[in-house]
């Protein structure tokens, strides 16, 4: 045959996927965000309770669905990750930009959903709450804003290169 | 779970399977097919883990132990027993014939077909385990030792059909699409994981354990579980990665040909 690889001809057609890069590191970034949740505030702080005894149904059946979704999402976005590698498809500056979001957006989400709205958990038992939970959501938003900053950034610098 | 009339026999019928698989494997490569090492680890591992659970001791209080026994017969054991596609090397060893045939007949019938689709095999594998959980099958299993022995039958049925209805590394009946499958395993996760965390306060109808033993079960269970759905999440993803790249290739040979011979 003398025609190459046809993978190596593909290959001179790479190109990057923003769009794609962003959603599937923002699933990989808020998949670990929530490991890391699980990890360290479950399993080594043990600040954050496994069952509140004040845990209502709809609660439990919330958190059933998210730690699960988690799991499935951490495996998915590695996979996808890997995929975006293979096909020289990755813009390495929107995917930090969807880690740093998709981070922020995990956690400001278990902040205020989990943790006020459902009351699955709170971060600390046994002390007064408000201080831990403002720390947890201006970490949240601190994420949330270097995502958005490092988003606004790889914005400009493809749409130099385009032009 | 304790060690009931069923529990010896379907160790010894675990291990005759991991005997026969090894020697089936070994034919296979003699004959010149190729079938991985890592299918006959995966099958042994998955073997030993069914017979642990059994006949094994497991650590902990009553249902603690009853929990790390579940684990392993009726989750871990069946989804390596499913992953070293027992199906596949079974077909490729029998000669063409009457018994060959009357298997794929099995593994094709609508029967087997509606069983192994996996909102189904969901539904019969949580399903049943949230009725030994809620209901007062627990205490009745544990005055009837015959029903006891017919529920790890059941758990480790119910396990494999499971594994093989969401993997589908098997030759049976019906294609079911990624989306479907990857659904049903995040359902019967997040129902497994609800059934936890309540066990967590409150045991089965009809028993009084221990509150350390019982919150020590959830845990395994609720922990155990997670590491069960990612393997099979693994296996899932798997196929995508390996069934894109495929496809991605036959894509780029097509546009590689001249115009005209499209």
């Amino acid at each position: 045959m003398s025609t190459s690889d046809p993978l190596a001809r593909t290959a001179a057609a790479r190109r990057p996927e923003p769009r794609r890069s962003l959603l599937v590191c923002a699933v990989v970034g808020a998949a670990v965000m929530a490991a890391v949740d699980e990890i360290v505030f479950h399993q080594l702080l043990h600040w954050h309770h496994f069952y509140d005894r004040s845990t209502s149904g709809v609660a439990l059946l919330s958190d059933g669905l998210l730690h699960t979704a988690e799991l499935l999402a951490l495996v998915a976005g590695f996979f996808l990750y890997a995929d975006l590698r293979r096909r020289g498809a990755l813009a390495p500056g929107h995917a930090w930009s969807g880690v740093f979001l998709g981070a922020g957006a995990f956690q400001v989400f278990d902040g205020i959903v989990d943790h006020k709205v459902l009351r699955v958990h709170q971060v600390r038992y046994g002390v007064d709450v408000t201080p831990y939970d403002w720390a947890w959501n201006l970490a949240g938003l601190v994420l949330l804003v270097i995502g958005g900053v490092s988003l606004a950034r790889a914005r400009r610098a493809g749409g130099r290169r385009v032009s | 779970m304790t060690a009931g009339p069923v529990a010896a026999p379907l160790a010894l019928a675990c291990v005759l399977a991991a005997v026969v698989y090894a020697v089936g494997a070994v034919r296979l490569r003699t004959r010149g097919d190729a079938w991985p090492w890592l299918r006959d680890c995966v099958f042994a591992t998955g073997c030993a883990a069914v017979v642990w659970g059994l006949a094994g001791p497991v650590p902990g209080g009553l249902f603690t132990a009853h929990t790390g026994r579940h684990l392993l017969v009726a989750m871990a054991g069946p989804a390596l027993l499913a992953m070293a596609r027992p199906l596949t090397l079974v077909l490729r060893l029998l000669p063409p014939g009457g018994a060959r045939r009357g298997l794929l007949r099995v593994a094709h019938s609508p029967a087997a077909g509606w069983l192994l689709f996996p909102p189904v095999a969901a539904a019969v594998d949580v399903g049943g385990l949230w009725l030994l959980y809620r209901t007062d099958l627990w205490a009745a299993t544990h005055r009837n030792p015959l029903l006891g022995g017919l529920l790890e039958l059941h758990m480790l049925l119910a396990g494999l059909l499971f594994a093989m209805a969401v993997c589908r590394l098997d030759p049976v009946r019906g294609r079911c699409g990624l989306p479907l499958r990857a659904v049903t395993l995040l359902a019967a996760g997040a129902a497994h994981a609800v059934l936890a965390k309540s066990l967590y306060v409150a045991g089965p109808p009809g028993t009084s354990f221990a509150a350390a033993d019982l919150r020590a079960g959830a845990h395994l269970m609720y922990y155990g579980g997670d590491a069960v759905e990612v393997l099979l999440a693994l296996v899932l993803a798997a196929q995508w990665y390996a069934a894109t790249g495929r496809r991605r290739a036959r894509q780029a040979a097509r546009e590689a040909l001249p115009a005209g011979a499209r």
